[in-house]
């Protein structure tokens, strides 16, 4: 909210505050009212003064130069060469001397030009800044006072301040808000000028016009008052000069006293075409369902019955406390206005306003509330001002229905627990006398009180909040710093949580770099990047056929929740690759959202994205489908240190979803349940998005991962007996997967089988069509006695029956 | 041997011999060659067991002594050999060595581990201080009850408040999480106090600009007990801030407004930067604006059925991403959801 210097002035004495804004701002920041911003006019035009050309002459070296004697009202002329045509002796100019800035950085500064001296410059219109372009230097009317400096004398000595007022200080939303808050904080006293109205005309506004509050919960204060013959015109320069120090045009002058009232005293106002009330009515009512209006600004809506509406005999004429309608507004033709001042319930007009988009001033205030004890007296400044603007007679009397006239309740506090709540010391005697200065009635003694908050602190309601009013008063800077004390015991954290924690410590230490995208993205480019969701739940990942929406999304880009982080991995590959990251091995863990049987739902998962081979002296000529392997061996990495031991790879199965590689993706599955999947990704996605490196992907659903976690070691002591290594290779068809030899071997070898690893994998040769040697290396050892050589190859022969009989293959 | 030979004729042959073997050991420089000498000269059919033969002939007394002269005599061989022998290994190694020169300029296979996001880098640095401190971890859902999210936090429907965050709706009864703040509601409602709970989070907002993001990340911490207050509050965030940025740091609070804490503070660091001596990243005030706090509001209380003539307690949050940018220098907030790995791998700590 902007905030005029000059207007606060008419509430309390702030003049030696214009040489020092920022200490106002400062002041007013320190008690939570945030100045963002301090706009001061009179510093810019510092040595710029009102000036008489005393003498004008040819420049001896420049004939379009001329030379002129100044006076500048301190009794010393001052010669200053000029270029402009537009000035003669005797006229009144703008004269910026050495140390004045204007306007872009423009110094101006003593010199000589052509041999002659010039101690300033003759400003124009627009070296002022005042216009863009203009011809010429600035002549001021004959009227205008030598010496006076430039900025008071053109209205620009004010000072701006834009005030960050937070939603409990309704009171703050004006000038006398601020002017008390002030008065409160510096210590002196409030001007309290003669509002009431002076009334002029035999007519009765209550016979004239008939008043009827309907719901008296939304609106629990009605006033309002006739100003007959009112000529409707332009406002004085006083109140349009006004209206433009806080960022209003002006209207006209009816329309710009409400304005004006509203931004001096916080109360909105509305004006009505008297004449155009029909049946002579006022009703406060809800709008009739169905109800079209359109209002000041041409706008139509339609209520829907919720909105609080003022109406006449036969309509809607306004929308409380937001926007007047366009059937009873003041025009130029308007002779009679009936003045409106009220109080409106705050949820009604916040409601109503967001509804239709009104976001006015008047709402703002009313949504954020309005002193109800205000009502007449503004209602009155406004009778006398728009007489004083536009002419016209005060009706003798006024409507004001007030439904609820019941005063605030006192607050007992206690200054004890200011004290111990602020955590330092607080004497009776500053407790009181800021709680009078805030302008509360404070009752009792000897630290025990019952304090009677003013009408317009409306957030004042109970004991804390007479803490935060003498803490900020005070001052925050007296508060101490201490470290509570702990007697109880810690917690531990939330196990989900840590476990997420575990799982990216590990993805990082196997390489992984960690990702973090948004939790909502694009239904379009999700949809069509997953596929169908069923294929998925195959996989053990749970996926919502329709996505949660948001229903006010930033841009259709973000208008879903995601079901899965796949979509937020691919897009980080497809800017890394882009970028010249043309190898990268990426994860994410976070939550997918859906929909389960007691509302909306939130699982845990882990991603990964592969992508390109890690190049270098170690790693030649190898496949793309590698990259599947390369993922597959860090994710069974992490799975070994969170010691899940049986985790079996099975393949696509039927149908994977279109974005994999239906033939280089396996599910997972661990001690009895799918947990996720990793696949290399389709080479059409790869195509089109013009990526030329093998990419692998992968997802796990965390909750399905974490069943026992975190899982103990159970130590096995360590043979002291010698391991033997055997190797075998078997001739297999090619749709035989090797670990199921692995497995045959695993069973037939027993506890003596340390380990089993493929080695080598050979196709062609002399091996038949179809077919592909797969070596194993195994490891023998006994945990308590040397293994014979006798026994070990028994073992062998036993190994390589099974093998070749149960799975129908021939030993190499 | 056609005439039977004298012992002298026998020991001097045995000196020769030696002599001779001795000699061609100290030249050889063959390994296979060594061995032939050895064959030669100690093996089954060399010379010593070919001169044992002669010494059958020899009269019984002689026998002894010549015996002890050919076990001296194979004895000096064998030590020359075993000299040689290691010898010759050893110059073999040393030229093996040789061979196997590396040009260690050379890269050697990548063994990195993965970067931590910074987001996750700031957040596990404010919970292992605040961890010490006895706060533990508490989460929450994003898509949240509005009950949760506003009404507990004394914000109700329709009140200005609300104004402050811009809001995503899912339907008339769930938004997205607006802040971390309806952790505190979940905590009080499951938990009994004394409480230190501290809810990291990723919270959404209708908002975006060059400095805003509509989904970014915060931190918040809750503390109820039977005595709390704003000097506890200002000591716990001093805590934290000397922690993150160095025990020459100031914290300063400034009056401000939340719905669910009353008194509120918005609270400043003093610029670790440049020690409050002016820079851009405290645009010469020598503050840096870090996050909202305050006691907690007894209207909040009185929503998760705690008395608030026993319980008092605090609150206090920051934004996350702000942090790194603070601590980090990061200077463009989109560089947090790019993922990009040229950033990433910064953060590889």
């Amino acid at each position: 909210m902007k905030i005029s210097l000059k207007w606060l002035c008419d509430h309390i004495d702030l003049n030696d505050y214009f040489s020092k804004a920022d200490e106002l701002a400062k002041m007013l920041t320190d008690a939570g009212l945030e100045v963002e911003a301090v706009e001061n006019k009179s510093v810019q035009f510092k040595h710029v003064v009102v000036g008489q050309i005393l003498k004008l002459e040819r420049h001896p070296n420049a004939d379009r130069l001329t030379v002129c004697q100044l006076d500048v009202g301190d009794g010393t002329p001052r010669q200053i060469v000029c270029g402009a045509k537009n000035h003669k002796e005797g006229d009144k100019v703008v004269v910026t001397l050495p140390g004045a800035v204007l306007p872009g950085n423009f110094e101006i500064k003593k010199s000589k030009i052509r041999d002659v001296e010039s101690l300033g410059m003759l400003a124009s219109e627009s070296e002022l800044g005042l216009k863009k372009e203009s011809e010429g230097i600035l002549i001021l009317p004959d009227d205008a006072p030598v010496g006076k400096p430039f900025a008071e004398y053109f209205g620009l000595d004010d000072v701006g301040f834009e005030i960050n007022v937070t939603p409990n200080r309704a009171d703050c939303l004006s000038h006398l808000g601020l002017a008390r808050e002030l008065a409160c904080l510096l210590n002196r006293p409030l001007k309290k000028p003669d509002l009431a109205a002076k009334t002029s005309s035999q007519v009765s506004t209550k016979k004239a016009v008939a008043l009827e509050v309907r719901d008296t919960k939304l609106c629990s204060r009605y006033s309002g008052r006739l100003v007959e013959g009112v000529k409707v015109g332009p406002s004085p320069d006083w109140l349009r000069q006004r209206l433009e120090s806080v960022g209003m045009n002006s209207i006209n002058n009816i329309v710009d006293v409400t304005n004006f009232i509203m931004m001096d005293l916080g109360q909105p106002l509305h004006a009505f075409d008297a004449a155009q009330l029909k049946g002579s009515k006022i009703i406060v009512d809800k709008a009739v369902v169905g109800e079209k209006f359109i209002s000041l600004d041409g706008t139509e809506l339609n209520l829907n019955g919720d909105e609080l509406t003022i109406r006449d005999g036969e309509r809607a004429v306004c929308i409380a406390g937001a926007i007047g309608g366009q059937n009873s507004g003041v025009t130029d033709a308007t002779k009679t206005v009936f003045i409106e001042s009220a109080h409106f319930a705050m949820d009604s007009v916040r409601r109503t306003a967001r509804r239709h988009g009104l976001q006015t001033d008047s709402s703002y205030r009313f949504s954020r509330g309005t002193d109800a004890s205000g009502v007449v007296r503004a209602l009155d400044y406004a009778a006398g001002l728009i007489q004083k603007v536009g002419g016209g007679e005060v009706a003798e009397d006024h409507w004001d229905l007030n439904a609820n006239p019941a005063k605030k309740p006192a607050i007992p506090v206690s200054v004890d627990y200011v004290a111990q709540r602020l955590g330092h010391p607080v004497t009776p005697a500053d407790f009181e006398q800021w709680m009078k200065r805030l302008g509360c009635k404070v009752e009792g003694s000897s630290g025990k009180y019952q304090v009677t908050p003013p009408e317009f602190r409306g957030d004042l309601e109970q004991e804390v909040d007479f803490v935060e009013e003498f803490g900020r008063l005070n001052g925050y800077d007296h508060i101490p710093e201490n470290l509570p004390v702990m007697n109880y015991a810690p917690l531990a954290n939330d196990k989900n949580y840590g476990f997420e924690q575990r799982v990216s410590a590990l993805a990082r230490q196997v390489g992984f770099s960690q990702c973090v995208n948004f939790g909502f993205t694009s239904s379009k480019s999700q949809a069509a990047l997953l596929g169908g969701v069923e294929k998925y739940k195959a996989y053990g990942l749970q996926m919502d056929s329709e996505p949660v929406r948001v229903q006010n999304p930033l841009n259709e880009d973000l208008d879903v929740m995601r079901v899965s982080l796949l979509p937020g991995l691919l897009k980080n590959l497809t800017h890394n690759y882009r970028h010249g990251n043309n190898v990268g091995r990426l994860f994410e863990t976070g939550f997918v959202f859906g929909r389960g049987p007691e509302g909306y739902v939130q699982n845990g998962r882990i991603a990964f994205v592969a992508w390109g081979q890690i190049q270098g002296l170690w790693n030649k000529a190898q496949d793309e489908s590698s990259v599947f392997f390369d993922l597959k061996a860090r994710v069974q990495g992490i799975f070994d240190k969170l010691l899940i031991n049986t985790v079996q790879w099975k393949g696509a199965g039927a149908n994977p979803p279109s974005l994999l590689h239906p033939a280089q993706t396996s599910s997972i599955f661990i001690e009895g349940r799918d947990v996720g999947f990793i696949g290399c990704v389709h080479p059409k996605w790869l195509a089109d998005e013009k990526i030329r490196v093998g990419v692998a992907i992968g997802e796990i659903d965390l909750t399905a991962i974490s069943r026992g976690q975190p899982r103990t070691v159970k130590f096995k002591s360590v043979s002291k007996f010698p391991a033997v290594e055997r190797d075998l290779a078997f001739v297999l068809p090619k749709s035989m997967a090797a670990a199921d030899v692995s497995a045959e071997i695993k069973k037939t070898a027993g506890p003596l089988l340390q380990s089993i690893e493929v080695f080598d994998v050979f196709s062609g040769g002399n091996l038949p069509e179809g077919h592909v040697s797969v070596a194993y290396k195994m490891v023998f050892q006994n945990a308590t006695a040397t293994l014979g050589e006798e026994e070990l190859t028994q073992l062998q022969k036993l190994i390589v029956g099974n093998v070749e009989k149960k799975l129908s293959v021939k030993v190499r | 041997m056609s005439s039977t030979p004298s012992q002298a004729e026998l020991l001097k042959n045995l000196e020769d011999r030696l002599g001779a073997a001795l000699k061609a050991l100290n030249i050889v420089e063959d390994a296979s060659r060594l061995y032939d000498i050895k064959v030669a000269f100690a093996g089954k059919q060399g010379f010593l067991s070919e001169i044992m033969r002669e010494m059958g002939k020899l009269p019984k007394e002689e026998k002894p002594q010549f015996g002890k002269e050919v076990n001296r005599v194979k004895a000096s061989f064998e030590a020359a050999y075993t000299e040689r022998e290691g010898a010759l290994k050893n110059k073999e190694l040393m030229e093996k060595v040789g061979r196997e020169a590396i040009d260690v300029s050379l890269p050697g296979p990548q063994v990195q581990a993965g970067a931590q996001h910074p987001i996750h880098l700031m957040f596990d640095e404010v919970i292992g201080i605040l961890g010490r401190l006895g706060y533990a971890v508490r989460t929450g859902p994003q898509i949240e009850k509005d009950w949760y999210n506003f009404e507990a936090l004394n914000i109700p429907p329709d009140h200005p408040s609300r104004d402050m965050q811009d809001t995503f709706y899912i339907d008339q009864t769930h938004v997205l999480r607006t802040h971390t703040s309806p952790i505190q509601i979940h905590t009080m409602l499951t938990e009994t106090p004394p409480i230190r709970a501290l809810a990291p989070g990723s919270v959404f907002r209708k908002d975006s600009d060059i400095s805003h993001s509509p989904n970014f990340h915060q931190i918040e911490g809750l503390l109820v007990d039977k005595k709390v207050s704003m000097a506890d509050l200002k000591g716990t965030i001093a805590f934290v801030l000397r922690s993150l940025f160095g025990s020459a740091v100031k914290v300063r609070f400034r009056p401000s407004f939340f719905p669910f804490t009353e008194p509120s503070a918005e609270f400043d660091c003093s610029c670790p930067m440049c020690n409050q001596k002016g820079c851009r990243l405290c645009k010469n005030s020598g503050w840096i604006e870090i996050g909202g706090s305050g006691l907690v509001n007894p209207k909040v209380f009185e929503a998760v059925k705690l008395d608030t003539k026993i319980w008092q307690g605090f609150a206090f949050g920051f934004g996350i991403e702000r942090m790194a940018i603070i601590k980090y220098g990061i200077d463009d907030i989109r560089l947090f959801a790019e993922n990009d790995l040229r950033f990433l791998r910064q953060f590889n700590l």
